[in-house]
């Protein structure tokens, strides 16, 4: 029989048992069904996460930290030995460390590694206040603005480079500091004030004291409003979505007014260290491991992508493995439903062989019949779940504050690939009644009433 | 030539063993009409299942133009029946779910015969038995005669060299039975196809030109010439 004849047949035969076909095919149905919804979840949680990186992280610096614990957890079961060449003792998220910081010369000798075009240190600075005449004063952040951001803008512009004492206010500052619209805050100026903390040190001993020297040793200083961006729902946090931003310079120097005098003046967790043709990643790769000869641990944008597609991925296989149960258990409703079908088509069977068709193409035409019941159910699964996911994606991004993304992103050639992945699976589970089906004796067939 | 020399089949092993046929030797020259004959039991379907390839026999040879059957390989057997020969059985055995034309179509696809010639032939074949006007009908709608003569259909569409028939006219009333007879003699006169009937009936006995009968599995008697 040529296979287009065997086809034909198999599509015939599951026509003449329509509900015994569908019901079968909705099984697998239901296993698809899930299997698209888990692929379609996990598509978005991972470019959720890379949109959430890439729009908080230069893809092009490397994160650079003296402290080689900083991106792994040390060993907290054991103790640390102290050394007096470190930087201070301090509490990281409950555990008592030491850490050590990059000074001046660190981040002068990592900027002098091939490859590397220039070194920022991670500063961000906390305000002690951020007001404006006739308003409250409100406590803030002020971190320096990358290029890379690319920020959404209700009104204003940024510039290639951030003028002294010009900054981009985010919207959840406008009503607080009584602007009625975005753009009415264009070119409006507000105060920003910073704290010395050798000021703060000394309310530990002396309260009275501080609060009368803190006075001061504060600096207010003016800025210009010259853009208000929207609050992103990629913000790495629900903080930074209230971070103002200026240039690098100056963040530096009130970072400096606020350090000066004390241990921490100018040592810098890590600092970020732009790479040459970053978006290489080889050159990337390249320059991460100079750096990490010369002694610092180094992260790049790709690790911590990686960290979290990872933990996605762990998800990702969970769900996945009770939809592939689905369809296992699925599958027993194949193989019961063709040996059915070869019971019940035993003189047809008998038929085709008396009239000379081979074994091989009767088991072919079983074999096919159950991969058409995989293919419909696949179909019939994959469909539902793109419909009703595509249907569902604006009410969830809504419920989960996504923004303008997608939870569920559909590819079709995934969808395909599964679907074609279940039709070979169903042909498998119809390989033994399609060799029943090929070994039945003609004669024995024929004489069955 | 069908020739047919020292045929023995045994059913079951041991204790349960039965002596189907025994000692079966005989010739059929082509183009000839051939009824086999004997009470129920005495092993006709028998010697006809192992004739065409169907069965296998316990010992002995069936050589069809000089060649053992029982030593081609499985595939060239298919495709020996598929070309060569056809069936026509008591009970029909049509597909009642698929339509007329697609019984017919049936040996045609399974010996792989052109897409485009098919129709032709199908119709063709139709025709002969008086059914083209129930092409696109279920064949689960036909009438017991009807059904017969779809079954002749089928069996002629591919001008088969050998037509076995195992009582073709054995649940069908005599007008109907007859329709059936005449159609298969008229078709071995037209078409020069080998005609082996197995029946009870003595009428259709005597218009072949070879009667074999056989009792216990053994042949009785070998008669020739029209009676
Ligand atoms: N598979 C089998 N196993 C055991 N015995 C069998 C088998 N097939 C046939 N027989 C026996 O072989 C003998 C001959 O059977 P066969 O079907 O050839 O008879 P028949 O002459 O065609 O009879 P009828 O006219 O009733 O069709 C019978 O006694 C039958 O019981
Ligand atoms: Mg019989």
């Amino acid at each position: 029989m040529l296979f287009i004849d065997i086809v034909k047949r198999s599509l015939r035969n599951l026509l003449t048992s329509k509900a015994r076909t569908i019901l079968t095919a909705l099984a697998i149905a239901v296993g698809t069904f899930a299997l698209t919804l888990t692929l379609g979840a996990s598509n978005g949680a991972k470019e959720y996460a890379n949109n959430i990186v890439r729009s908080n992280f230069d893809p092009t610096e490397l994160i650079v930290s003296k402290d080689p614990n900083l991106f792994s957890r040390q060993d907290a079961t054991k103790p640390q030995v102290y050394n007096p060449s470190f930087g201070s003792i301090s509490t990281f998220g409950g555990e008592t460390r030491q850490v050590q910081y990059l000074n001046t010369a660190d981040i002068a000798k990592i900027a002098t590694t091939k490859g590397v075009s220039s070194v920022q240190p991670a500063i961000t600075v906390s305000l002690q206040y951020i007001t404006r005449d006739g308003q409250k004063k409100y406590i803030g952040t002020l971190a320096p603005y990358n290029s890379y951001q690319k920020p959404e803008l209700l009104a204003g512009s940024i510039p290639e480079k951030i003028q002294d004492n010009t900054l981009i206010l985010p919207q959840g500052f406008l009503s607080a500091l009584g602007f009625s619209s975005a753009k009415s805050a264009i070119g409006q100026n507000i105060r920003l004030s910073v704290q010395n903390q050798t000021s703060l040190n000394s309310i530990t001993t002396n309260p009275l004291a501080a609060l009368n020297s803190s006075d001061n040793k504060s600096q207010e200083s003016v800025f210009k409003v010259i853009a208000v961006s929207a609050t992103a729902s990629t913000s790495i946090s629900a903080a930074t979505s209230l971070y103002l931003y200026t240039n690098i310079n100056q963040v530096e120097s009130l970072n400096n007014y606020i350090y000066s005098g004390t241990s921490s003046y100018q040592k810098y967790l890590t600092a970020y260290a732009k790479v040459t043709d970053g978006t290489n990643l080889t050159k990337l790769n390249t320059a991460q491991s100079l750096i990490k000869g010369e002694g610092y641990s180094v992260q790049s944008v790709v690790d911590t992508e990686k960290l979290i597609t990872q933990f996605i991925s762990v998800i990702e296989g969970i769900v996945t493995l009770f939809g592939l149960i689905a369809i296992i258990a699925s599958l027993f409703g194949v193989v019961n439903t063709m040996y059915i079908s070869v019971l019940q088509r035993t003189r047809e069977i008998g038929l085709m062989k008396a009239l000379g068709m081979h074994r091989k193409d009767i088991s072919r035409l079983f074999k096919i019949e159950a991969g058409l019941i995989g293919l419909l159910g696949g179909i019939i699964g994959s469909a539902l779940a793109v419909g009703i996911g595509t249907a569902l994606n604006p009410a969830i991004s809504n419920k989960l504050s996504l923004g303008n993304s997608n939870l569920l992103i559909f590819k079709a050639s995934q969808i395909l690939i599964l679907i074609v992945v279940l039709a070979l699976i169903a042909i498998f589970a119809g390989l033994l009644p399609a060799r029943k089906a090929a070994k039945l004796d003609p004669i024995e067939a024929l004489r069955t009433e | 030539m069908i020739e047919v020399n020292n045929l023995t089949k045994i059913y079951g092993k041991k204790d349960t063993a039965f002596n189907a046929l025994k000692d079966i030797t005989l010739n059929i020259e082509d183009k000839s009409t051939v009824s086999i004959i004997g009470k129920s039991g005495s092993g006709k379907s028998t010697l006809m299942h192992i004739m065409s390839g169907l069965d296998e026999p316990s010992s002995g040879t069936v050589l069809i133009d000089g060649v053992d059957i029982f030593k081609m390989k499985e595939k060239k057997i298919d495709a020996f029946r598929a070309s060569e020969m056809s069936f026509v059985f008591q009970s029909f055995f049509v597909e009642g779910n698929a339509t007329c034309y697609q019984n017919v179509l049936l040996p045609l696809e399974i010996a792989k015969v052109g897409i485009t010639k098919r129709k032709k032939m199908v119709m063709e074949a139709l025709k002969a038995v008086d059914l083209e006007d129930k092409v696109s009908a279920k064949a689960s709608t036909l009438s017991g005669g009807q059904k017969q003569r779809l079954a002749v259909a089928r069996a002629i569409v591919n001008k088969p060299a050998i037509i076995f028939a195992d009582e073709p006219t054995g649940n069908l009333d005599s007008t109907n039975g007859d329709k059936i007879m005449d159609l298969l003699f008229g078709l071995n006169k037209s078409i020069g196809c080998t005609l082996i009937i197995v029946t009870h009936d003595p009428d259709i006995a005597k218009q072949t030109s070879m009667r074999v009968s056989i009792k216990d599995g053994k042949i009785e008697n070998i008669e020739k010439g029209r009676k």
